[in-house]
């Protein structure tokens, strides 16, 4: 039944969203990708799916422009999207660009914090995570002006309300105030996916809560593992973390208490995903967890990241065998973003001449 | 002879000579002592410039693999860190002290890295995720600085080395090409007017020795005519008039 | 005897004309400080296509000349290459230029101003 009426508002988006996906370059395209000689090489390869974006790049152009380029196609055809998109999936794509929108407000306060002219910062902002009021936040010139006038009438206030105040924002870190918009959004947009009727017991609400559990977990594992070693103390990593999620609430305690690499293999050993990652990445073993981050090359094996984005990669993938749902579109921004950092690994090794370590990318179809 | 003209300004007596050929061994030992002291200078400086030239390479290499975990971290993070790393440095944690070595008299400033503890302006930088990463690249790149401070050490030696070689270089090009061919002309010269004066002494006292025994053969001769005059009654008295003799005479006054 | 203590005692600190990565990588590194304010100097510059070649003279003048703290200039080689004259003719001790390569262009010795004259040096 739940399918009945999907296709009345949502068909086209989602029919859409599949084209979108069947021009993602599959292993054979990456194959060809490492064989090339040059970044120009690499721009002829790329030229039957991003043809038009990379027409104006220069000969020979660096990585970061080629990946800006790349960038800048993601962005046109989520435009796209978004203005075909109504009621309840409009709102859904909304939410798909907050997590864009901390990035750049984090960016703007950082700027504000050091007193720099915050307009030039508005051009390495992310282009999703744009908002109409984002040119406002360049007019504070302090941070409680931000917080009172600006920040109050961005998407982004409800997420400031309750946790951060602005006494906050010039003592705290500016990593923690992301990482606690982070959290307070990813708390939002899963209760959003679950509670909303129109999500609720949907394919879509299975599917963005596998994947939003997976990365509120992902984040809690990060934050601990980077933590180590820093002044965050363990209640404030505490906060940090998401309040739903395979781990949570036991997993996420252990994961508070945990001093060392060990002590989080053992708070997320209760969940199967996570040990296998922690015991093939080398990291449980305590031994050579911290020779395993030192040298640039010497790491062999893939790092956790790597299986979280591998892991990440496989639940996009998975979430395009289901019909009558939104949740592919998340998926497909998640496995461009994906293919996005695979060309820009890809011409950085060919660019630095780093050959042997090109096969890094992480590819699913 | 070239630097016949160049002398020193002194009188050729006896003393000067003496001094003279003092100045001159001072010279020579001085030079041996400089040019062995360029010549130490020198190996280290070739060694150093050998050392330069790998350590060049070798900053080409680690450089390299420092941008490459850089870009291990634009990959992780999947997105610019940099601007917010340029905000947030505040206080060096990487710095430099310098301390002396001494090579044949000169001291050569070395660079030695540190790092103070306590700051830690990125700590939290990449906590959602890249955080590793980014601190493999701190590491890498905080290698790669230990190079870099190494070669400087390496350069500024160079640099130093370098002067202070020309210096001694000019020094015992000085000594040799200037100091000493004027030594040995002045010298030379003072030998020259001493053996001078002494060939004059030489003769003036052989034409005194000819002149007396010329007056002596003279007077002996007038003697001889006296004692026969006064038995022929002077006849030959007047037919000759001594004027060579009288001369002579004023010539014996000196 | 070239160079007196003084000359370099004071000087605890590395300086940074570079690109972007360059400047980031080397920040992560630890050197980056910026001195209390007001005049709040720091020890880096971030060089890009639009940057004008005046500004990066002023630069290196401010850091080779004018502050004493600094005991190692490291400029990117492609940037050292836009300000050539000026470099080349800096031949004082304190502090070192070093020219490091950057991510887009490898290291060329042949460039390098100090290489140079080991090459001259040795007359090749």
């Amino acid at each position: 039944m739940e399918g009945l009426f999907f296709n009345v508002n949502g068909g086209f988006i989602e029919g859409i969203v599949r084209g979108y996906r069947n021009s993602l370059l599959t292993g054979q395209n990456y194959g060809n990708l490492t064989q090339c000689e040059t970044i120009d090489d690499v721009k002829l390869q790329l030229a039957p799916a991003y043809g038009d974006f990379l027409a104006s790049l220069p000969p020979n152009p660096s990585t970061s422009s080629l990946a800006n380029k790349t960038t800048d196609k993601l962005v046109a055809e989520f435009r796209y999207l978004q203005a075909q998109a109504t009621g309840s999936g409009a709102k859904f794509m909304e939410y798909l660009k907050y997590g864009y929108m901390i990035d750049n407000v984090a960016l703007l306060i950082t700027g504000t914090l050091h007193e720099r002219d915050t307009r030039e910062l508005l051009e390495r902002c992310h282009p999703l995570g744009w908002f109409e009021t984002m040119p406002v936040l360049c007019v504070a010139t302090n941070i409680e002006e931000l917080y009172n006038s600006v920040l109050i009438e961005t998407p982004l206030a409800p997420y400031f309300k309750g946790s951060l105040s602005h006494q906050d924002l010039d003592e705290l870190n500016i990593e923690i105030i992301r990482n606690t918009l982070y959290k307070n959004y990813l708390e939002d947009f899963y209760r959003f996916v679950n509670e909303h009727p129109d999500f609720s017991n949907t394919p879509t609400s299975e599917i963005m809560s596998e994947v939003l559990e997976f990365e509120a977990d992902r984040r809690a594992i990060n934050i601990t593992m980077n933590s180590f070693g820093t002044e965050l103390s363990k209640e404030d990593r505490q906060k940090l973390y998401p309040s739903f999620g395979r781990l949570y609430p036991e997993g996420t305690l252990m994961l508070s208490r945990a001093e060392d690499i060990e002590g989080v293999g053992l708070a997320v050993s209760g969940v199967n995903d996570y040990k296998t990652f922690f015991d093939s990445s080398g990291m449980g073993q305590g031994v050579s967890g911290a020779g395993n981050m030192s040298g640039g090359s010497g790491s062999d094996g893939k790092s956790l990241e790597d299986m979280f984005y591998q892991k990440e990669m496989e639940i996009s993938k998975n979430a395009f065998t289901r019909q009558f749902t939104h949740a592919v579109i998340y998926a497909w921004v998640k496995l461009r973003e994906q293919e996005i950092r695979n060309i820009t690994w890809i011409a950085e090794c060919i660019a630095q001449n780093q050959k042997e370590r090109i096969g890094n990318y992480i590819s699913v179809f | 002879m070239s630097g016949a003209g160049d002398r020193e300004a002194v009188f050729p007596t006896r003393q000067s000579l003496g001094l003279m050929k003092n100045k001159l061994k001072g010279a020579e030992t001085g030079h041996s002592l400089l040019k062995r002291k360029s010549e130490a200078l020198t190996k280290r400086f070739r060694e150093i410039t050998r050392r330069i030239d790998e350590a060049k390479r070798k900053m080409g290499r680690v450089m390299q693999i420092a941008a490459f975990s850089l870009a291990e971290v634009t990959y992780a993070v999947g997105g610019d860190i940099g601007y917010q790393i340029q905000e947030s440095a505040k206080a060096a944690r990487f710095r430099v002290r310098t301390k002396q070595e001494n090579v044949s008299g000169v001291f050569l400033p070395q660079f030695e890295s540190y790092t103070t503890e306590g700051n830690n302006d990125f700590g939290l930088t990449g906590l959602g995720k890249g955080g590793q990463q980014v601190q493999r690249c701190r590491e890498t790149y905080a290698r790669a600085v230990e190079t870099l401070v190494e070669l400087a050490s390496l350069q500024t030696a160079f640099v130093i080395l370098d002067e202070v070689i020309k210096v001694v270089n000019r020094r015992v090009n000085a000594i040799e090409h200037v100091i000493i061919p004027r030594t040995e002309n002045t010298i030379k010269y003072i030998n020259s007017e001493l053996d001078e004066l002494d060939r004059e002494e030489f003769y003036r006292l052989k034409k005194v020795k000819n002149n007396k025994q010329r007056d002596n053969a003279a007077a002996e001769q007038e003697e001889l005519g006296k004692r026969r005059g006064s038995d022929k009654e002077n006849e030959d008295d007047t037919g000759t008039p001594d004027v060579l003799g009288e001369r002579e005479d004023n010539d014996v006054i000196f | 005897m070239a160079a007196p203590p003084a000359a370099y005692k004071d000087r605890h600190f590395l300086a940074v004309i570079g690109d972007e990565d360059s400047v980031t990588g080397l920040l992560l590194a630890g050197i980056g400080h910026v001195t209390p304010p007001p005049d709040a100097q720091k020890n880096f510059l971030v060089v890009d296509a639009k940057t004008e070649t005046a500004t990066i003279e002023q630069a290196f003048d401010r850091y080779t000349h004018d502050r004493k703290d600094i005991a190692i200039l490291l400029i990117n080689q492609h940037i050292a290459e836009r300000i050539r004259h000026r470099v080349d003719t800096y031949t004082d001790a304190f502090p070192a230029v070093l020219e490091i390569p950057s991510k887009e262009h490898p290291y060329d010795p042949e460039k390098d101003s100090v290489l140079r004259r080991v090459r001259r040096l040795f007359g090749e």
